[in-house]
């Protein structure tokens, strides 16, 4: 879903880290009875999405990939929360309650969870991940986090091929039968893994070393915050200045008033 | 011509006791091609690892008239570079630019240098429009091209190749002996591992075999090495095997060309 020169693609990756983390910081300290407010960071991130040309059912097909892992965490927050009952169900000698509280609790989890997953959609259709990882060591993120990242990123699918193979060779020979040894052998299988990685992380450590590391990442900065940059950050907290203290509401109140304002005149 | 590398005497054990290099000794001029061949484990990519002093064995070493110590390690890995023989453990950064970048880099150079000696490295092993293309997505060719230019870009005098063209297919093979003949006739010094006995007859000035008992059995111009079949028999460099001329089936070692007698 790589879109091509589109407006969020060109910002450079520190305002869009910037502007994203306060949507979502904006997002979390919003309280979930304020349901109108989440209508309005999801009509932002739809402008977002807008923005960057990807397409409505595009951003939700990516999005349902997770929603599941969020889903699974969450559901069965409404039957544990203690609370006001909301409705029960007996089964055999267990009561199922369904409480006020946890269904709350439940939208609350997956509403903002949700929509920070619909935001991370965004970001990583519009960012490179190396582009990302500059622009957080340049935001001076820990460099220790970044060189994780980078390496996880880097050697994830190098480890997950070694896996197959690994898988394939024990398909190879395995017919079907003492089903129980199979446990020890993938036990093996994990361990096998493990001292690979091991010596695979001496080696690209002394690659590293042989090219002068010295336990500090640097690369080549190319990236420069542009006026661009500064409107889209800008624009992004004038928006959230907007639905946190309510403006929005306001506004729309006093239309109300006026209107009545007018049929009393 | 100056002496690019000597090593006397140099012996390494592994944590547990096994012989990894047994009484090593030899020298390579600057400039020069010497071609290391061995058969597997008999302790080449062992060798370049003291000589870039990752690992610490009993010996002399030295590198451009310097003796490797913790002194000048440093300054000798600044004017030597090693390709690995897996380029997955040479490409560790998520784009080929911040790979190729990483050596000028941590030289201290500045921006524009950087940039320029990466690019130049880059256009040199032909992946001009490779700077962001991610280290994982390439084929293993390219991953090997890229793993040379992350060398090529700290343009060190001293390349060390561990098994350069292992794992690649002809065409590609041929595209990094190309390579290799540039970093030669610009007078680079060239040391390289390899068990094919056929890169080395393509590039060597001088050949160097390893004996199985991991020590360096003979040392000479490439032509007189390369036609000596019991050394090449006697070292697992080359087999006895037998095949079928027509009516003929008979059993005799591998040989260079294509003709022999019956």
């Amino acid at each position: 879903m790589k879109c091509t020169d589109s407006l969020l693609e060109r910002l450079d990756p520190r305002s869009k880290i910037i502007s994203f983390l306060a949507i979502i910081f904006c997002m979390i300290s919003t309280p979930i009875t304020r349901l109108k407010d989440f209508g309005l960071y999801f009509l932002v991130i739809l402008t977002m999405a807008f923005v960057s040309r990807i397409k409505p059912a595009q951003l939700f097909k990516r999005g349902v990939v997770l929603i599941p892992f969020v889903l699974f965490i969450a559901m069965f927050v409404p039957f544990l929360k203690e609370g006001h009952v909301l409705w029960s169900v007996k089964i055999y000698a267990w009561t199922f309650s369904v409480t006020y509280e946890g269904v709350w609790t439940f939208l609350n989890i997956v509403v903002k969870s949700s929509l920070s997953i619909l935001l991370i959609v965004i970001a990583s259709s519009t960012t490179t991940f190396s582009d990302f990882l500059k622009g957080l060591d340049l935001l001076r993120i820990p460099q220790l986090l970044i060189m994780l990242m980078s390496f996880m990123y880097r050697y994830i699918f190098v480890l997950l091929d070694e896996a197959k193979r690994l898988m394939r060779a024990r398909s190879l020979r395995y017919f079907g039968h003492r089903y129980k040894e199979q446990f020890r052998v993938i036990g093996y299988m994990i361990g096998v893994l493990f001292i690979r990685t091991f010596e695979r992380a001496e080696r690209v450590y002394s690659a590293m070393i042989i090219r002068g590391f010295s336990g500090k990442t640097i690369s080549v900065n190319y990236l420069k915050l542009s006026r661009l940059d500064f409107l889209f950050m800008a624009g992004t907290f004038i928006s959230l200045i907007c639905i946190v203290s309510g403006l929005i509401y306001k506004i729309e109140h006093s239309k109300i008033s006026d209107t009545h304002l007018w049929h009393g005149l | 011509m100056a002496r690019a590398i000597k090593v006397l005497n140099l012996t390494y054990r592994y944590p547990d006791g096994t012989i990894g290099l047994n009484d090593v000794g030899f020298e390579v001029k600057e400039g020069e091609t010497m071609v290391i061949i061995g058969a597997n484990g008999t302790g080449k990519s062992t060798l370049f690892m003291n000589l870039m002093g990752i690992l610490e064995g009993d010996g002399y070493i030295e590198i451009l008239g310097s003796k490797l110590n913790n002194m000048n390690l440093k300054n000798i890995r600044r004017e030597m570079g090693m390709i690995f023989q897996n380029p997955d453990d040479q490409l560790f950064c998520t784009t080929v630019m911040d790979d190729v970048s990483f050596g000028p880099i941590n030289l201290g150079w500045g921006k524009n240098e950087v940039i320029a000696a990466s690019q130049k490295a880059l256009a040199m092993v032909g992946l001009e429009d490779y700077e962001t293309r991610t280290s994982h997505h390439l084929s293993f060719g390219e991953k090997k091209r890229a793993a040379i230019a992350t060398v090529l870009s700290m343009n060190p005098k001293i390349l060390l190749l561990d098994e350069p063209t292992s794992g690649l297919d002809p065409r590609s093979a041929s595209k990094f002996i190309n390579i290799l003949y540039t970093l030669k006739s610009q007078g680079k010094t060239l040391l390289i591992v390899t068990h094919d006995i056929f890169l080395a007859q393509e590039i060597a000035d001088r050949v160097l075999v390893f004996s199985e008992d991991k020590h360096p059995v003979a040392v000479g111009n490439y032509k007189d090495i390369l036609n000596n079949y019991d050394l090449l028999l006697k070292n697992n460099l080359i087999h006895e095997h037998r095949h079928r001329h027509a009516d003929v089936v008979h059993e005799h070692e591998h040989q260079h060309g294509h003709s022999h007698k019956h």
